[in-house]
């Protein structure tokens, strides 16, 4: 199955969760997403996820100078950011026991 | 100074391939872009190499972030396209869902059978165009100039004409299948605006019959019976404005006096009436009741005696020519209730 299919659902939770404990510039970001395993993920489609979020309120954000190249701008929780992901982590979490329930119980291979 | 340009051309490449979008949405889109094109060049490699072509790049962007594909920044045509494209997707789902509460799988398989009757009723009603535009009169049949025969022969054209055009429309090209398509929009229009007119025209039609139907125009004659039950004579009425109501037919009984009364001449019995009737009843010979029944008698006594007593009172008169014929003949006039009983008994 093709991941980036999979990623697209739930690309807007796992920005979330790695913003969880600190926060992060876009390219951070990405390096924290693709060490929790997620390859696949686009830079594009990070930086996409992050503005939406921003746009829907979840997220605050802030530039720090940087001294060998262009400020970089960092992206935090908010309160609002915060629900968000206990949120959408419980749907996910709910989602994803319903489909190992459903494949365990056909004998599906992990 | 070569990544710089490379970063530039890239940022470019981007920028113009969103360049659909509104100015500020497209550069908050791109507010971290610089950036991140800086970071990835300093971990070497070409930026096409790592973040694919610019414009898969803007497109993933895109695809993220939610943005519709185009805002403000768009032509008047697009909008129109877009919207027309919004109508079309909400028309096809109405399709897909009204199918099935009819019984089809979808609701233009159903008004595609119905497209034959359309036709016909195109040719009818261009039928009815024609005539309404020569005659001004919008019926049920398409009678130009007044002839059932002509709106026969109309329809016998224009039907047939429509059905034939309906069987080979969907060949034209484009613009003359528009303006058969305008030209049966506009003939809906014409047929309902016409339909509401001649309809509305039936009830009022309706109504005058009904008012014009006369309750009293069987009425040949008015008698007119006062409280003791005897005939009025030279009767008139009025209604409330004061104005003499004119019931029943006056020359009735030109013939009556004619035939009946030997004496008077045709002459003198049209003469008289042709003046001025003298009031009801115009024929009182033929009464209905000598003396009428009334509420307050029970109508077993009531007749019997009443046609009775007339007569005798008649051939006394002649039979006995004596002065106390005068004051015999005045009791008549009281033989209601007990008084007419007294003689048969």
């Amino acid at each position: 199955m093709d991941t980036t299919q999979l990623l697209k659902g739930v690309l807007d939770l796992a920005v979330l969760a790695v913003l969880k404990d600190e926060d992060g510039y876009g390219y951070d970001i990405l390096r924290r997403l693709r060490a929790a395993g997620l390859d696949e993920v686009g830079d594009a489609s990070v930086y996409g996820t992050l503005r939406r979020l921003f746009q829907a309120g979840f997220l605050n954000s802030y530039v720090v100078p940087s001294e060998e190249g262009p400020h970089r701008k960092y992206y935090g929780l908010n309160a609002a950011g915060r629900d968000q992901l206990h949120r959408a982590g419980k749907t996910w979490r709910g989602f994803a026991s319903t489909m190992d329930a459903l494949l365990d119980e056909r004998g599906v291979a992990a | 100074m070569n990544t710089v340009t490379e970063q530039d051309a890239y940022l470019a490449a981007v920028r113009a391939a969103l360049a659909d979008l509104d100015p500020a949405v497209r550069d908050e889109l791109l507010e971290d872009l610089p950036q991140h094109l800086a970071e990835v060049a300093a971990e070497g490699g070409s930026l096409t190499d790592r973040l694919g072509p610019p414009e898969a790049y803007a497109a993933e962007l895109r695809a993220a972030v939610g943005v519709p594909r185009a805002t403000g920044a768009r032509g008047l045509d697009e909008r129109v396209a877009g919207t027309v494209r919004a109508v079309r997707a909400r028309l096809g789902v109405a399709d897909r869902r009204l199918g099935p509460v009819i019984g089809y799988g979808r609701a233009s398989e159903f008004l595609r059978l119905l497209r034959p009757a359309w036709w016909v009723l195109r040719g009818y009603l261009v039928a009815m165009a024609v005539t309404v535009v020569t005659t001004t009169e919008f019926g049920l049949l398409p009678r130009l100039g007044g002839s059932t025969i002509a709106a026969v022969l109309l329809l016998a054209v224009c039907v047939p004409a429509s059905v034939w055009l309906g069987r080979r429309e969907r060949s034209f090209p484009a613009w003359p299948r528009r303006a058969v398509a305008a030209g049966g929009l506009v003939l809906v229009v014409f047929g309902l605006a016409g339909f509401v007119d001649a309809d509305r025209r039936g009830n009022y039609l309706d109504n005058t019959q009904s008012v014009s139907v006369d309750p009293y125009h069987y009425i040949e004659d008015v008698y007119v019976y006062d409280e003791n039950g005897q005939l009025v004579t030279g009767a008139t009425l009025y209604d409330q404005d004061g104005n003499p109501i004119r019931l029943g037919d006056l020359y009735r009984c030109s013939d009556a006096y004619r035939t009946g009364h030997d004496g008077t001449s045709v002459r003198d019995a049209v003469r008289g009436l042709d003046v001025e009737p003298a009031g009801y009843p115009y024929c009182p010979q033929f009464a209905p009741y000598q003396i009428a029944p009334r509420p307050g008698v029970r109508p077993t006594l009531a007749p019997a005696p009443t046609t009775v007593p007339a007569q005798p009172t008649a051939t006394p008169d002649p039979a006995v020519p004596s002065p106390t014929a005068e004051p015999t003949v005045t009791p008549v006039p009281t033989p209601s209730g007990a008084a007419a009983p007294s003689p048969t008994g």
